[in-house]
């Protein structure tokens, strides 16, 4: 078997959707610049690449077309291919994961991985939400909105409205304070956003940059939070404020084989050493890490305790404070620096996203083992395991 | 009694069933039609061939290809109990009597009392079909007959039998003209009817003529094209359109049931032209064989043109073509006005001259003996004329104006007799045969010697009826009317009513005196063949020739703010359109408050084919329609690629409603008039209609996609590239109206105004005209009278 390893991973800010930097701005493109940096910092010759592997959650209107091969052509070259590929959430991750087993089954050598998704640009249930009759006559619970899905999660394991309201301000706390420490900036490639629009019947262009993830409020409070509607279930405990953000953007992670990173001189920033995906009742997605991370832990050999550092995605407070009491996870090293309620959650890029924020966090701290973990919508869970080198 | 038609049979399904079938289809009667039925599993396979062959036929029979759906098949062996549901059976099988009567009996098992039956025969006597039939079926029977093809000639003849009730009568005169959108006249149970029955002294008098002034078949074309208002075709030409052995037929028909007609007595004993015999002898029928008085041969003149071959009707050989030796025809082409040239042909002393002097002298008095035997009254011959023949006055509009002693003087001078009815009329001293009073048309009534409305004619408008009145507003490109009840209507009178800046200036004080007076609003309308070919190219072309931007931005800017004044002014305008509404013209109807389009209108933006884009507002408009129908959800590339499709390769709807599959008319603001005639008539209506408690509409803000639509456009663009459906620069102008539709270069959807679009409108299309390869189309445009592909 080859060995693969993570050699580099770079993202962009996360954008707010419809509202931030980002609105305009397509997810194809802010991948090409993510890609192009990698290669930039890397230094290595775009020829060399076997694949770029996409995911993303959405992929149609201006991320249809195959999002995977636009992004390859246009970031590496005509000769290097490229495909999308979709679990949802868990897509980022998933990618990196099949860029590991690829290199270990001896398929390749060099790969891109990672996510990229813009929420402002195409809506979240797809621009045809259609689904199948015979599944709606054999079990409604099947599509389920996510919201619904939280609640019923909620329900069921006792959360409360105000322990979420604590978790999502946790989140807010932890993630200003990790932008005011600058623990961001050397994930982050900055990008130069042009528009054009017109103004008093006047074509007029203007520039900004994105440099820094968008969604954080440093100054909200438990007060503020609790005066949030319910949004999915009347007198339910879902609200904005507890929900995670709608965003934009990119992230992807260089992987490639043991033998052509010593060649290239190269050294490792990490090795994934072990990702699983589990399936849980669609009606309860929200819980699907606690299915997920045991068969992670088994495959990796490792005890719970033997991670160090978790990034857990924040799809609701109410699921995330579900999963850490049924899995048995520590709070205190969950989402050290704030999760997607304060830092948004660009669907088939968070996979990616937080693999990248886990394994900064980990060169700083020094933790040998670090998980990703997320609910997926259908009713699943993923978990990687990631090994510092 | 009144009478509800909705569903109707049709039996027999040839060229005439199936087209009657599609033009009854064409305003919405659901039809069965049958034939014969055939051996197999396919009873219906007569109709069935029949149907498709017409629908895939030129010019198409239907409005809309899916309006086919209408139409469903049968045999008359097992369809006939059908009939029992219909409103209205029209019997359209061979013309043999003995057929027909038999099929009748059969029609009376199934038919209700009450339902209407009609026959379309050209020549039985009616009263002889109704023989031996029920008295209900007699009085439900009359003819009603169609000319080919149904869906354009504008002729519906209606023709009583004895029994025929009077309401039953009435109810077609009425529903033919507003339901089928034909000009309805009143026939006599005569052989041929009006129009063929003149039609028949027409053709055969032009042959006679042709043969004793030794003229040649081309000389006879041109006397008898445009020269004179008829079809461009000519005679010659018209007859191998419509076949030599139809056209003899007629006149054999004719020859053989009215022996006592003055010109029967003339010729039936004559023989046949040698060259007709050689033709008919070598079944050198006309267009359907190949060839007829003309040849088309493989040669190409040096623009590609197939060489067309004549046949020389003294040595009877084909040969070149050869220009016609006729000095006044040249002459004659200068003068516009159609009464002075008519009377410069006549008077011209050459072969032409003797010709016309011959023709007129004759038609003059074989229409005017033929009342009261075809019809008691003028304007029915007139009306057959100009709606079965296509010519654009009747004989006795003809005689008008040459004037009646003149008229009189060219009859009596080639030997033939009057009726007495023209004697008594000389005497009362009422020379005219029409008289226009107010915008009303009134003929001269034999009975009464004195003017009468035109029953049919009430309520239509007819501008030539308002030419002794002083116009609102004239100058050289238009006249403004007042047709009554506080309406104008602005008529073009530029050539091919091409719109200039005259046009634009005539609008803008129309609009400035309606606003300020005591108007309703306009209407803006023609009785032309065509509302408008778009655009003074010519005007436009010298410009850019002379790089004269300065004018040409001041031009094209004009062109947008007059359309622009014309949707938000105070009162409504009101647009009726017929025959080619093009360019200019469609940008213009699409800017009115309301179109009231003629069905046979084709309408497009065809500027593509002279190198440019729609810079009169129609790019924008098309954006604008585009952002109209943009709804929550819409993923609205599909909409704005539709749209540029439809301005880049220049669609032209092949009737108003097809337009409306364009976009170019509005389902909730326009509507479709089926007979041409009436459309001046139902935009005044509309105009009243929109003028109680007219408010002008809101400015809108338009959706524009920007890159999101541009994105889209420039690869559909490149798509007809490689496919080879568009050359370079068809690419480039087709990127420019691209760019427009979704307001330029944008990042991101916004709305924008329409001036905004308007402006770089405007800029794409003098960045076009700034190019070589565009003014290469439009000269080539305005010296052959078609689009260059460069």
């Amino acid at each position: 078997m080859m060995n693969a390893y993570i050699i580099e991973g770079r993202r962009s800010a996360v954008g707010k959707a419809k509202r931030g930097g980002f609105r305009n701005f397509r997810s194809d493109d802010l991948a090409v610049i993510i890609i192009k940096d990698l290669v930039a910092k890397t230094g290595i010759d775009p020829q060399m690449v076997d694949d770029i592997i996409v995911g993303c959650a959405n992929p149609e209107g201006e991320q249809g077309l195959q999002i995977g091969r636009n992004i390859s052509v246009r970031a590496l070259g005509k000769e290097v291919p490229g495909f999308t590929i979709n679990r949802y959430c868990a897509s980022g991750l998933e990618a990196i994961s099949i860029a590991v087993a690829k290199i270990n089954a001896g398929m390749g050598e060099c790969y891109f991985a990672g996510g990229t998704e813009s929420m402002s640009l195409v809506p979240m249930t797809g621009y045809k939400m259609a689904p199948s009759y015979q599944a709606s006559m054999e079990n409604l619970n099947y599509h389920v909105s996510m919201g619904a899905t939280a609640e019923a999660v909620g329900k069921k394991w006792n959360i409360t409205r105000e322990e979420s309201d604590v978790f999502a301000l946790r989140s807010h706390q932890l993630a200003a304070a990790a932008i005011q420490a600058g623990k961001f900036n050397d994930e982050i490639v900055p990008v130069e956003v042009t528009e054009v629009f017109v103004k008093d019947d006047k074509r007029v262009e203007s520039t900004h940059t994105v440099a820094m993830d968008e969604g954080v409020r440093a100054d909200t409070s438990l007060e503020a939070l609790a005066k949030l509607p319910a949004v999915f279930k009347n007198g339910g405990i879902v609200t904005a404020g507890n929900s995670s953000q709608t965003s934009d953007g990119s992230a992807f992670v260089l992987v490639m084989s043991e033998r052509l990173m010593n060649s290239l001189g190269l050294s490792p920033k990490a090795r994934l050493a072990a990702c699983s995906v589990a399936g849980v009742d669609p009606l309860y997605m929200g819980i699907g890490p606690c299915a997920a991370i045991p068969k992670a832990l088994a495959q990796s050999g490792l005890k719970l305790s033997d991670v160090g550092l978790i990034e857990l995605n924040e799809a609701f407070a109410a699921q995330s404070l579900a999963v850490i009491k049924e899995a048995g996870l520590d709070p205190e090293i969950v989402n050290v620096n704030g999760g997607a309620i304060a830092l948004g959650h660009p669907l088939g890029c968070t996979g990616a996203k937080l693999s990248i924020q886990l394994l900064h966090e980990m060169e700083r701290r020094g933790t040998k083992y670090g998980m990703v973990t997320a609910c997926v919508g259908g009713g699943q869970g993923i978990a990687g395991i990631f090994e510092k080198l | 009694m009144s009478f509800r038609i909705k569903r109707v049979a049709v039996l027999g399904s040839g060229v005439m069933g199936s087209g009657i079938a599609c033009h009854l289809a064409n305003v919405g009667m659901d039809v069965l039609m049958m034939d014969l039925p055939t051996d197999g599993a396919k009873r219906n396979l007569i109709a069935d061939n029949a149907l498709s062959a017409s629908i895939k036929s030129k010019p198409a029979p239907l409005y809309k290809k899916d309006f086919a759906s209408r139409i469903t098949t049968g045999n008359f062996e097992d369809h006939l109990p059908g009939i029992a549901d219909v409103d209205w059976i029209i019997e359209v099988i061979v013309e043999r009597a003995d057929i027909k009567k038999s099929l009748y009996e059969k029609v009376e098992q199934y038919r209700k009392p009450g339902t209407l039956i009609t026959s379309n025969t050209s020549g039985i006597p009616l009263a002889t079909l109704a023989e031996a039939r029920s008295e209900d079926f007699k009085k439900c029977f009359c003819g009603t007959h169609f000319f080919n093809p149904a869906r354009y000639m504008s002729l519906l003849e209606i023709i009583p039998q004895p029994e025929t009730s009077e309401d039953v009568i009435a109810f077609f005169m009425k529903f033919g003209d507003e339901v089928l959108g034909k000009k309805t006249v009143l026939c006599k149970d005569t052989p041929a009817f009006i129009a063929n029955r003149i039609g028949f002294f027409t053709g055969n008098k032009v042959t006679e003529l042709t043969d004793a002034l030794e003229l040649t078949i081309v000389e006879v074309d041109k006397l008898t094209g445009d020269a004179i208002g008829w079809p461009s075709t000519g005679s010659f030409r018209l007859l191998d359109l419509v076949g030599l052995d139809t056209s003899v037929k007629v006149t054999e028909g004719v020859v053989k049931s009215v022996p006592e007609d003055e010109y029967v007595r003339k010729i039936k004993d004559r023989p046949m032209p040698a060259h007709m015999k050689f033709l008919l002898d070598n079944k050198f029928l006309g267009n359907k064989s190949g060839q007829g008085y003309y040849k088309k041969t493989d040669q190409k003149d040096e623009n590609g043109k197939s060489i067309i071959y004549g046949l020389n009707l003294k040595t009877l050989e084909y040969g070149p073509t050869e220009k016609p030796n006729i000095p006044s025809l040249g002459l004659a082409k200068k003068i516009e006005i159609m009464s002075k040239r008519l009377k410069a042909l006549i008077e011209a002393d050459d072969k032409g001259g003797a010709f016309l002097k011959a023709f007129f002298g004759g038609l003059f008095a074989y229409a005017s003996n033929r009342i009261p035997e075809i019809s008691d009254n003028i304007y029915s011959i007139d009306d057959a004329m100009k709606a079965g023949y296509a010519w654009s006055y009747g004989p006795f509009e003809y005689w008008d104006m040459l004037g009646f002693e003149y008229g009189l003087s060219l009859a009596t001078s080639q030997g033939e007799s009057l009726p007495e009815w023209i004697h008594k009329k000389k005497e009362s001293g009422n020379l005219d045969f029409y008289q226009s009073e107010g915008g009303i048309l009134k003929y001269y009534d034999l009975g009464s010697q004195a003017y009468l409305p035109i029953p049919g004619a009430i309520g239509l408008i007819h501008l030539s009826n308002f030419s002794e009145q002083t116009p609102v507003i004239k100058n050289t490109e238009c006249t403004v009317h007042d047709i009554g009840d506080g309406v104008m209507c602005l008529e073009f009178t530029s050539k091919a009513n091409a719109i200039g800046e005259g046009i634009g200036q005539g609008l803008a004080e129309a609009i400035d005196l309606a606003e300020n007076g005591n108007w309703k609003g306009i209407l803006i309308g023609n009785n032309a063949k065509n509302f408008s070919v778009g655009a003074n190219l010519m005007a436009v072309g010298m410009l850019a020739m002379q790089n004269d931007w300065k004018a040409l931005e001041a031009m094209v800017h004009g062109f947008q703010q007059i359309n622009m004044r014309m949707r938000y002014s105070k009162v409504p305008v009101v647009i009726g359109t017929q025959g080619y509404v093009f360019g200019g013209g469609c940008e213009m109807s699409m800017h009115a408050d309301a179109v009231v389009a003629g069905a046979e209108s084709y309408i497009g933006l065809v500027e593509v084919g002279v190198g440019l884009l729609p810079g009169g507002g129609g790019t924008k408009e098309f954006a604008l329609r585009a952002s109209d129908s943009y709804f929550e959800g819409d993923t609205q590339i599909p909409t704005i690629i539709d749209k540029l499709k439809t301005i880049a390769t220049a669609a032209v709807g092949t009737s108003a409603h097809e337009a409306f599959d364009y976009g170019y008319l509005l389902p909730e603001r326009d509507t479709v008039c089926v007979g041409t005639h009436r459309v001046l008539a139902e935009g005044k209506d509309k105009v009243l209609s929109l003028s109680e408690g007219y408010v002008p509409p809101s400015p809108k803000k338009v959706t524009v996609l920007g890159r999101t639509g541009l994105g889209a456009l420039y690869t559909a663009i490149n798509e007809f590239y490689l496919g080879k459906f568009m050359s370079q620069h068809d690419v480039d102008i087709a990127r420019k109206i691209a760019y427009v539709l979704c307001g330029g270069d944008l990042t991101a959807q916004q709305e924008v105004s329409e001036q905004y679009l308007l402006d770089i409108e405007r800029e794409a299309f003098l960045e076009l005209l700034g190019t070589q390869k565009t003014q290469e189309r439009i000269q080539f445009m305005l010296m052959n009278n078609k689009p260059l592909r460069n």
